[in-house]
């Protein structure tokens, strides 16, 4: 049975989801993930416009296109700093804006603050990255023709889909979480998230040990299409889908009670920010 | 434990090396109590660990018997308006309120009847749709005495809650507390004009360097001060003959004619000094207009106390 303390936490945690929703995607302060996401679909507006004849006719190639602009930009680098820009500022940001005290003086649990902001930041992450990513993945098919259209909606082809969304998702929850705590801990988030990014990039090239602490390990577990990492990767076993899911699920609890128990912690002190 | 006091022990606050507070003991009664102190004397310090947004060094904060560590309590019970000027990017005053509302977990309607009441109080129906971006720096102080009391908290503590506002919308303020005052509820305010301090508090605390100088009814205060012989100010119609008979008087330090009418008295043991002059008064006949207290005020204790101008910064 839920007791009315739950009811409250929940009905506190989702007008604080709410609010971060509102503010992840209609403030001005979006705009600069938008032009991110833009990018990908900018571009492949332009190879959609500027394909040679000869790539049109051949659809089976999209499959394998969409497998590397997926792993190599749209994963490593639009999701992975979408998610830096709109984690970071869920506390930084009213930091900066010197606005944080009005939440901290409401009668919530420093976790249901955490938990609710935590929830508003991933529900506007999925929303932007899933749009983006099916955005991409039709304009990666489209240039094809009819031909590229059926295989897209082909029974593999909404699987694949359905699998790179799938990650976004994932990926939204993972560096989400770890990006809010970063927000909590460090004035300048940027300088550990580009530092992370180096190590998520690195991660093909490290030996099975070392890959099991990066988010991206897991994240391609579930890719539907492998991609080639060049000559120096060095290949690792696969993760099964539920080692991976366990892994992802785990670490993003684990990011979020950390962040939980530093706002406990929480001061106002703005001049010193 | 339930209680209806506001109590620091041996509370102290450092920021890194820089001292907040120190040693801090005070023991807050309801009313409206007026909290003076200079410029980085701890006031907002003070404020702060009251509300959980600052956390003691050392000792113990409770408020009504609530530890700040536990919002979800704290927070039906206090309302704290802040001196930062700041405000969430966007909002209009119906939305903040409304947020803030919600996040009590007040329910829809409720969030609406209890946003409107407090812009009402406040006086800001008319620019409720508008964006705070937007509103004068009079009308961004109401909007944040709406916020603090917008949930009928049993304590409000308003840090220099008048600064912005024009004369009326001062007075309708300082109404306002008052009758909060009244009610039973705590009111904390603190301000760098004194003379409204004086005004309009039962008890004041000053601070200063970070450590609780004075405490409790501004008379009383004034009354321990033994250092300063204690003023009055007596209008009569014949002021030097009064003048020439209180002279003979052991503890009276000075009397000096003021004005046409007017006779200021400096004497080391006021109680003493009231007795006396009722005999005086028998004896020479003089027709006394009045009697009052000359420096039992804020602003004298304040200036014997710490000694110093105010500015109107915070700590």
């Amino acid at each position: 049975m839920t007791t009315p303390d739950a009811l409250m936490r929940r009905r506190q945690a989702l007008t604080l989801a709410r609010y971060e929703v509102r503010r992840s995607l209609f403030s001005r302060r979006s705009l600069a993930v938008y032009l991110l996401v833009g990018m990908p679909l900018a571009l492949m507006l332009l190879r959609a416009l500027f394909m040679p004849e000869s790539m049109r006719a051949d659809a089976s190639s999209a499959t394998s296109e969409f497998a590397e602009v997926f792993h190599f930009f749209l994963l490593r680098f639009v999701v992975f700093f979408a998610n830096a820009m709109i984690f970071v500022r869920l506390f930084r940001g009213e930091i900066l804006e010197k606005s944080l005290h009005y939440t901290l003086l409401a009668p919530l649990s420093r976790t249901v603050l955490v938990v609710g902001k935590y929830l508003g930041g991933v529900i506007s992450a999925c929303l932007i990255l899933v749009i983006t990513t099916t955005l991409t993945y039709v304009l990666v098919y489209l240039p094809h023709g009819s031909s590229g259209i059926q295989l897209m909606l082909s029974g593999a082809g909404i699987a694949h889909l359905a699998s790179y969304l799938l990650i976004v998702v994932f990926a939204c929850f993972a560096y989400g979480a770890l990006f809010m705590l970063a927000g909590l801990f460090f004035k300048n988030p940027m300088v550990p998230a580009i530092l992370f990014l180096g190590w998520e990039t690195l991660t093909p090239f490290l030996p099975t040990f070392l890959k099991v602490l990066s988010f991206v390990h897991y994240l391609v577990s579930f890719a539907p299409v492998p991609v080639n990492l060049g000559a120096f990767a060095l290949l690792a076993r696969p993760v099964p889908w539920w080692v991976a899911l366990l892994a992802l699920a785990v670490s993003s609890a684990v990011l979020v009670f950390a962040a939980s128990r530093v706002a406990r912690n929480l001061e106002v002190t703005y001049s010193a920010d | 434990m339930s209680s209806d006091r506001i109590v620091f022990r041996d509370v102290s606050k450092f920021y890194g090396e820089v001292l907040g507070v120190n040693k801090v003991n005070l023991e807050v009664a309801p009313g409206l109590t007026g909290l003076v102190g200079p410029n980085g004397s701890g006031k907002s310090t003070l404020m702060h660990l009251m509300t959980g947004l600052l956390r003691p060094g050392r000792g113990e904060v409770s408020v009504l018997g609530v530890s700040p560590d536990c919002p979800e309590e704290l927070f039906r019970l206090v309302g704290y308006c802040t001196q930062y000027d700041n405000f969430p990017n966007g909002s209009t005053g119906l939305s903040f309120l409304r947020f803030a509302l919600a996040l009590h977990g007040y329910s829809k309607s409720e969030v609406d009847e209890r946003a409107w009441a407090a812009l009402t109080r406040v006086g800001l129906t008319d620019a409720a749709t508008r964006r705070i971006a937007g509103y004068s720096k009079g009308m961004r102080q109401r909007i944040k005495l709406a916020h603090a009391q917008c949930h009928d908290p049993q304590v409000l503590v308003l840090d220099e809650p008048l600064n912005g506002l024009d004369p009326m919308g001062r007075a309708e303020m300082i109404d306002l507390f008052t009758a909060l005052a009244k009610e039973g509820r705590h009111v904390i305010v603190s301000s760098h004009i004194l003379h409204e301090v004086d005004v309009i508090s039962d008890g004041v605390i000053m601070i200063h360097g970070g450590a609780i100088v004075a405490e409790g009814e501004i008379r009383a205060v004034r009354g321990e001060i033994t250092s300063h012989p204690i003023q009055v100010l007596i209008r009569c119609d014949r002021p030097h003959i009064v003048a020439s008979r209180v002279f003979e008087l052991e503890h009276i330090v000075e009397a000096r004619i003021v004005g046409d009418e007017g006779l200021l008295i400096r004497t080391r043991n006021a109680s003493d000094f009231f007795t006396q002059f009722n005999r005086i008064v028998i004896d020479t006949g003089v027709i006394v207009e009045t009697v009052a207290p000359a420096d039992e005020s804020v602003h004298a204790v304040y200036d014997y106390l710490i000694g110093e101008g105010l500015g109107g910064g915070s700590a």
